[in-house]
């Protein structure tokens, strides 16, 4: 079966294509079949046409996900009939409409960026049930009893290295995060606050120490998405030097740096609370080796979902509504804790400016990842607004002036003049995530890579636009066509398994058994569990 | 070693599951209930209900939703079975703690298998009934108040005891509730520990609070004890697959959780279903209500129903005939467990795919 894409505006980053132009898809694949007989044929004539685009970092799935669902049955529309304020989930909060409606806007590849290894099988359960695009997930270290002893004896970096293998092959996850290294542990024992140079007194080894060790692990093994961190002090003010301390951190070896907005706070002004995103933007422009992805805020109702217990703890009395869960969990724990970020609220507008300003003053669209580390800043459907607006300084002008003076006085969001590309969103979304996860058949439209392809109307509206394709195929199936979904098939799971010391497996069973009594079998994820017909697919390391 | 009855009599399983799926199109309002089964079955049942309209609801629903209304109005601070095991240097233990939850405090929570590292730990046991004295040999705890009668305001007073607040007489000495209350803010990280099927939605929610006002100035966190047959497996299921817990109707063209009007025994007693689909996997657990419409049951091998049901099909045990995914009271997380002893006899989710199989087409609903 060749299919033919014809006539487009074909976006193509990774190619360097931008130009009229068409794409060709045989089997699954995308095919240079240039003056071939299609056995069918799309007419893209005055619409563009992209690669599907890839989520780094969003919260999809897994027990704090669900959590989050049963902590809020009031957000569904199911409990609304007609919801005006529930961007959460326009449909219901459900797995099969998390799947649909990323189908919907273009997206192909989501990662859910926090698993904790224990429920790494519940949050394979979830994605399971995603319909549409491919998953993966990223597994949280960092806090972890096994890893901070391993620091704690100064064992060498091939242990450390073995049990980050191990890790990533029982818990079937493509990357390694870090969440507030150190941060749960120190909780613990009732520590309440914890900054990268501080002590886990259990263990004696600082958050620079864990963060440093899993960092030199990841590259070592050749994963290829870097340690992606998730800084100490989020959302706090004057932590955007916690933020620079550890981008300075990261020497040489590349880092990626999740949700900077929470880290963009200054302490200026009347209330002592500004962006500091200026500071931030400079540091990374000049750090080669160090990505970023947003966290963008919108305004709203949503709720905050994070393994990063300490803060989380710190935020549950600033809930909104007024409850909220704790988890102090086997390592990193968890927190889910409803907030309503509000255009009238001083700082909700200076959240919002400092993310808006982190993408429009790093230079590099290579560098700096579209998010909003759904639902933490704002639920994903709030995405074509956030296109809107980094693609027209009008509109952003037009927000501005509804917003607290006194707020966009603490920012320099007002100042700036640039404006994305359609060239530079199709990098950001497509060429440079798929780069960063070391997807090589994914995010372009050359020979040979997995035919996720996107046709969008060429509207002026940019937000109408990318809130409802045009056409999307996945896999080179049709699977949304104007803007609605029209097959619900299965996707896969991406996944890595660098090579290990096969005597690990050995010791990480005794461990179990000496720690919790308990065979580590419970750990396992396998494919049997998740009754799809090809549940993972693996990624090769360097 | 397929077994299955249509109205009492043996049928072949293929007969039953026609007769099952000619009964569910059959009917307008239906009610899925008991889901004792594992994860696949549970996603077949709620597959089954959103296709027909249903009610899908659990057998332990009513424990499982006391300790989630908590959780939705107000604030909650958890922790795992296995980090109280590794961590917790007092357990608060509220309640007689009997039936299926024994097991788990045994089990998971006393354990004889304390790590090395960890620092003996104090045990108080509020209102544990006659339950303390014969587990005196297993648990050294400290006895606090007797019935549960005596929770509401024991709780209240050491939750005013520990915010310095002042307190009232009650049944105990307040000698003993000051040591309580010492011991409690005096701990590095405490770990209360009840069941959702023994307390009141307020006694609970008074603990967290307690728990929660602990932290201003120690670590403490709770451990809800899980009610058997996977309840809490399903309303995971039923979180993801649905966005609520059990309790939930499909009726309408979206899903809608109300745990008064689709609680499975008042849909019954009120007559307001024409067709119930019993599954339990698990136990020997059989349909509560004594009238019932025309039933399907999906039970576990040789139970005994009360009176012939429409279909009675006899479906494996998860883990045991079959691999299945299921909640894991050890952990808290959920689990795979591979058949310890694989048979041919049918899963839920086997023969609720079969039954779907077999409905024959019916018109828009």
């Amino acid at each position: 079966m060749l299919t033919r894409i014809a006539g487009g505006h074909v976006i193509d980053p990774a190619n360097q294509r931008d130009a009229r132009g068409d794409v060709w898809i045989r089997d699954g694949r995308i095919v240079d079949a240039a003056n071939a007989r299609a056995d069918a044929t799309y007419d893209a004539t005055g619409k563009i046409v992209m690669a599907g685009a890839i989520d780094i970092h969003s919260h999809i799935a897994g027990w704090n996900v669900n959590t989050a669902r049963l902590l809020l049955p009031e957000y569904h529309s199911a409990a609304m009939v007609r919801p005006s304020e529930t961007p959460l989930s326009r449909k219901g909060w459900s797995t099969f409409e998390t799947g649909r409606l990323y189908a919907i806007m273009g997206f192909t590849t989501v990662v859910e960026p926090a698993v904790s290894p224990h429920y790494a099988l519940h949050a394979h359960l979830e994605l399971g049930d995603t319909p549409i695009i491919d998953k993966a997930t990223l597994v949280v270290l960092g806090n972890d009893n096994y890893l901070l002893q391993l620091l704690h004896d100064n064992e060498s970096e091939a242990a450390i290295e073995d049990y980050v293998a191990w890790t990533l092959d029982m818990s079937r996850s493509l990357g390694i995060k870090v969440v507030n290294a150190g941060g749960a542990a120190a909780f613990k024992d009732d520590i309440r606050a914890f900054s990268f140079d501080d002590v886990v007194p259990a263990y004696g080894v600082t958050s620079r120490r864990i963060v440093k060790a899993l960092q030199g692990a990841v590259n070592r093994l050749g994963v290829p998405h870097p340690l992606h961190v998730h800084c100490n002090n989020l959302g706090l003010a004057g932590n955007f030097e916690t933020a620079l301390t550890t981008i300075a951190a990261a020497e040489e070896l590349p880092l990626h740096l999740a949700h900077l907005q929470f880290y963009g706070y200054g302490k200026e002004g009347d209330r002592k609370f500004s962006s500091a995103a200026p500071q931030l933007a400079e540091a990374v422009n000049r750090k080669a080796n160090v990505t970023i992805d947003v966290g963008q805020v919108m305004f709203g109702q949503t709720v905050t979902i994070s393994a990063d217990v300490l803060r989380q703890f710190n935020a549950r009395t600033h809930a909104r509504p007024k409850k909220w869960l704790i988890l102090d969990g086997d390592a990193n724990g968890a927190g889910i804790v409803p907030y309503e970020y509000r255009r009238k609220d001083f700082y909700n507008a200076v959240q919002w400016a400092t993310g808006l300003e982190l993408f429009l003053l790093i230079n590099d669209p290579w560098r700096v990842f579209f998010t909003t580390d759904h639902p933490n800043g704002a639920p994903f459907t709030s995405y074509p607004d956030i296109f809107a607006l980094l693609m027209s300084r009008d509109l952003r002008a037009k927000w501005i002036a509804e917003l607290p003076p006194e707020a966009m006085a603490a920012t320099t969001l007002p100042s700036i003049t640039r404006e994305y590309s359609l060239y530079e969103i199709a990098t950001m979304t497509r060429a440079a995530p798929a780069k960063l996860l070391g997807l090589t058949e994914r995010g372009h439209l050359g020979n040979g890579a997995v035919a996720d392809v996107v046709v969008y109307e060429d509207s002026p509206d940019r937000a109408r636009m990318f809130r409802a394709a045009a056409l999307v195929f996945k896999d080179g199936d049709l699977v949304v066509r104007d803007g609605h979904v029209v097959n619900d098939r299965w996707g896969r799971t991406l996944a890595v398994a660098p090579e290990r010391d096969r005597a690990t497996d050995g010791r990480m069973k005794d461990y179990y058994e000496e720690r919790y009594g308990l065979s580590d079998e419970f750990l396992k994820v396998p494919d049997y569990a998740l009754q799809r017909p090809e549940p993972f697919e693996f990624v090769p390391c360097r | 070693m397929e077994r299955a009855w249509i109205l009492g009599r043996p049928a072949a399983l293929d007969a039953a599951v026609a007769e099952a799926g000619k009964l569910i199109a059959a009917s307008t309002n239906i009610l899925i209930a008991g889901l004792g089964t594992d994860v696949a079955g549970a996603r077949a049942a709620i597959a089954l209900a959103q296709r027909t309209g249903a009610v899908v609801d659990h057998m332990r629903s009513e424990a499982v939703l006391r300790d989630l209304d908590v959780m939705r109005s107000s604030g909650v601070m958890m922790t795992t079975p296995t980090e109280c095991h590794v961590r917790a240097d007092t357990l608060l233990l509220v309640g007689p703690l009997r039936g299926a939850v024994r097991d788990q405090l045994l089990q998971n929570v006393i354990g004889n298998r304390q790590p090395k590292e960890s620092a003996p730990r104090r045990v108080i046991w509020l209102c544990a009934g006659r339950d303390l004295p014969p587990l005196a040999e297993t648990i050294a705890a400290t006895p606090v108040g007797r019935g549960l009668d005596d929770l509401p305001v024991l709780l209240a007073t050491l939750r005013a005891q520990v915010a310095a607040r002042p307190t009232v007489k009650t049944g105990v000495s307040s000698k003993m509730l000051q040591e309580v209350s010492a011991t409690l803010k005096q701990t590095r990280f405490g770990t209360a520990v009840w069941s959702g099927a023994e307390l009141d939605p307020l006694a609970i929610e008074m603990l967290c609070g307690l728990v929660n006002d602990l932290n201003a100035t120690t670590r403490f966190s709770g451990l809800p004890l899980a009610p058997n047959a996977n309840a809490i497996g399903v309303m995971q299921v039923c979180g993801w697959t649905t966005g609520f817990p059990m309790r939930t109707s499909f009726g309408r063209a979206f899903s809608q959780h109300d745990p008064w009007l689709f609680d499975g025994h008042r849909l019954v007693t009120s007559g307001e279903v024409d067709c119930v689909v019993w599954i339990s996997a698990y136990g020997d657990e059989i349909p509560p209500w004594r009238k019932a419409p025309p039933t399907i049951a999906l039970t576990a091998q040789d139970v005994a129903l009360d009176a012939p049901v429409q279909v009675h099909i006899a479906v494996g045990s998860p883990g045991i005939d079959h691999s299945a995914v299921q909640y894991f009271a050890a952990t808290g997380t959920l689990a795979a467990f591979e058949a310890t002893r694989p048979s041919e006899t049918i899963s839920v989710a086997a023969a609720i795919e079969r039954i779907v199989a077999a409905m024959p087409e019916r018109g828009a609903h």
